[in-house]
């Protein structure tokens, strides 16, 4: 391959105008996944990010020293304030949501989501981590450009007519690289461990009692079994890191990694993780499809009895 | 004059380009360094990078790691619990939330309990201990009973795979993980 014809895909890839939609539809589940933990942390706002929490904004310092992006580390340490602090994030989680000042509510809600973060990183799970870092490139996104209070505030205006303009899609690659490299590294650090390659892996998982959720047949425990969900854990995970970027094979991968997500949020009990994870497959789905996808949609709402045209 | 084809995603004029170039470095910028910062690969290549790039990963919560289940997934049931021992010498015993013990919705909502509890009995994790006793303490202290002593027990039971792979569960252990004597300004 030429430099130049490198430098073209490279072009193409980032830059090459598409519709915004997968991006704005990410935004929609993105906001209300950070809604949702908002939610279940609720009665526990203070236990963990209060004045008198489990751990001491003194102790995380110690424990994770350097500086941080972190509002806790300004705001004054009282129990109204951290309650405002959270209203604020749950508010502005919401504006996001529907799109109003989007791009400054992506801002505001990365900075949040940050700083409970920052202000303790031993209650948190993968999907937390991977809103944040998607968090971070949303903020770059062209994330009201469709589906939003923003974009009918235009419209009215007369700034932007009905049609969805194309946008320069980088920032949503960026989220993209994320969900795959999640998946390789994932992989990478398995091949690592014995129980992985010698198809053990799953026995024990299967058997940690603070994750059991719903019953599993006992087939599904059976040795073979166990080796074959192991090994298939390991093709999976390389697949979604790797092949997803082939184009004729995206569509399979995705499905495949709906299945794997979905069968996990029925065995394990690691609430929320499997949604932020999926969240983030929409990002791989043709603008063209998802158009085709909201036409067939409305076609069917139309020719409903129920909603007579 | 022969026409270019135009190229796709190009910039033309110059406050673009200037955009395109400044984007361009952003983007090479953070795939080289959250490649090196995720995947596990001991070069010292990798390390330098990683170590030149953590100050901006830690300041901007960039910082990431993927393992789930991964080297090893967990071998053994653990909880942690605490015993408290008041200033009349009674005593009484506090559990972290163990999901397996929780409705599906209260799992929901205590989920955080679990890991926090996962990551109490780790060394690197010290710092946390005394926190942690303090909070309990709080936790099951009234003025008129006070608490005087808190000791955190980490309890674990080996998950042992079997030929067969029929799962029996082995008996629990414990060890003392931290003991804290509760001081009258903890209770504040």
């Amino acid at each position: 391959m030429k430099l130049r014809s490198l430098i073209e895909a490279w072009n193409a890839f980032f830059f090459a105008p598409q519709s915004p939609l997968p991006i704005v539809l990410f935004r929609i589940i993105y906001g209300l996944l950070v809604i949702a933990t908002l939610t279940l942390l609720r009665p526990d706002w203070l236990a963990w990010y209060g004045p008198h929490a489990w751990v001491s904004l003194s102790t995380m310092h110690t424990l994770e020293p350097g500086t941080r992006l972190n509002l806790f580390a300004v705001i004054p340490q009282t129990d109204a304030w951290i309650n405002a602090f959270f209203w604020i994030f749950l508010g502005s989680a919401i504006l996001l949501t529907i799109g109003f000042l989007t791009r400054l509510n992506s801002l505001l809600v990365f900075l949040c989501l940050a700083s409970i973060h920052q202000r303790n990183v031993y209650i948190l799970h993968a999907g937390d981590t991977f809103l944040r870092v998607a968090g971070f490139f949303l903020i770059f996104a062209p994330a009201g450009a469709a589906l939003s209070i923003d974009r009918r505030i235009r419209i009215r205006r007369g700034k932007e007519d009905a049609s969805i303009q194309p946008r320069s899609p980088w920032a949503q690659r960026m989220i993209q690289f994320e969900l795959a490299l999640m998946y390789f590294a994932t992989f990478c650090v398995k091949l690592k461990g014995a129980p992985w390659l010698q198809g053990t892996a799953t026995y024990y998982i299967l058997h940690l009692d603070e994750f059991k959720r719903f019953p599993i047949p006992s087939w599904f425990l059976h040795p073979l079994m166990l080796k074959l969900e192991s090994w298939t854990a390991l093709v999976l995970e390389f697949s979604l890191g790797v092949l997803i970027w082939v184009k004729e094979l995206r569509y399979i991968i995705l499905t495949l990694g709906l299945l794997f997500h979905l069968s996990l949020e029925y065995a394990l009990n690691i609430p929320l993780f499997q949604w932020d994870i999926l969240s983030a497959y929409i990002l791989f789905i043709d603008p063209a499809d998802i158009t085709r996808a909201w036409d067939w949609l409305r076609t069917r709402r139309v020719a409903s009895p129920s909603h007579p045209a | 004059m022969r026409n270019r084809p135009k190229q796709v995603g190009r910039p033309t004029n110059a406050l673009t380009k200037a955009k395109y170039i400044t984007i361009n470095a952003f983007l090479v910028f953070h795939i080289l360094a959250i490649a090196c910062w995720c995947l596990p690969i001991d070069s010292p290549l990798i390390t330098l990078c990683k170590d030149r790039v953590r100050p901006y990963f830690l300041w901007s919560g960039l910082f990431q790691s993927w393992d789930m289940f991964s080297p090893l997934p967990k071998s053994a049931n653990t909880y942690v619990e605490a015993t408290i021992v008041y200033k009349d010498g009674s005593r009484t015993t506090w559990t972290f939330p163990r999901m397996d013990q929780l409705s599906l919705t209260e799992r929901y909502f205590k989920e955080r309990y679990r890991k926090f509890a996962e990551n109490l009995p780790l060394d690197q994790n010290d710092a946390l201990l005394p926190d942690a006793a303090r909070y309990i303490a709080r936790l099951n202290s009234t003025p008129s009973h006070p608490a005087r002593t808190v000791m955190l027990i980490q309890k674990w039971s080996f998950i042992v795979p079997r030929a067969d792979g029929s799962y029996v569960p082995e008996p629990w252990s414990q060890h003392i993980l931290y003991g804290y004597g509760v001081k009258p300004e903890d209770l504040q």
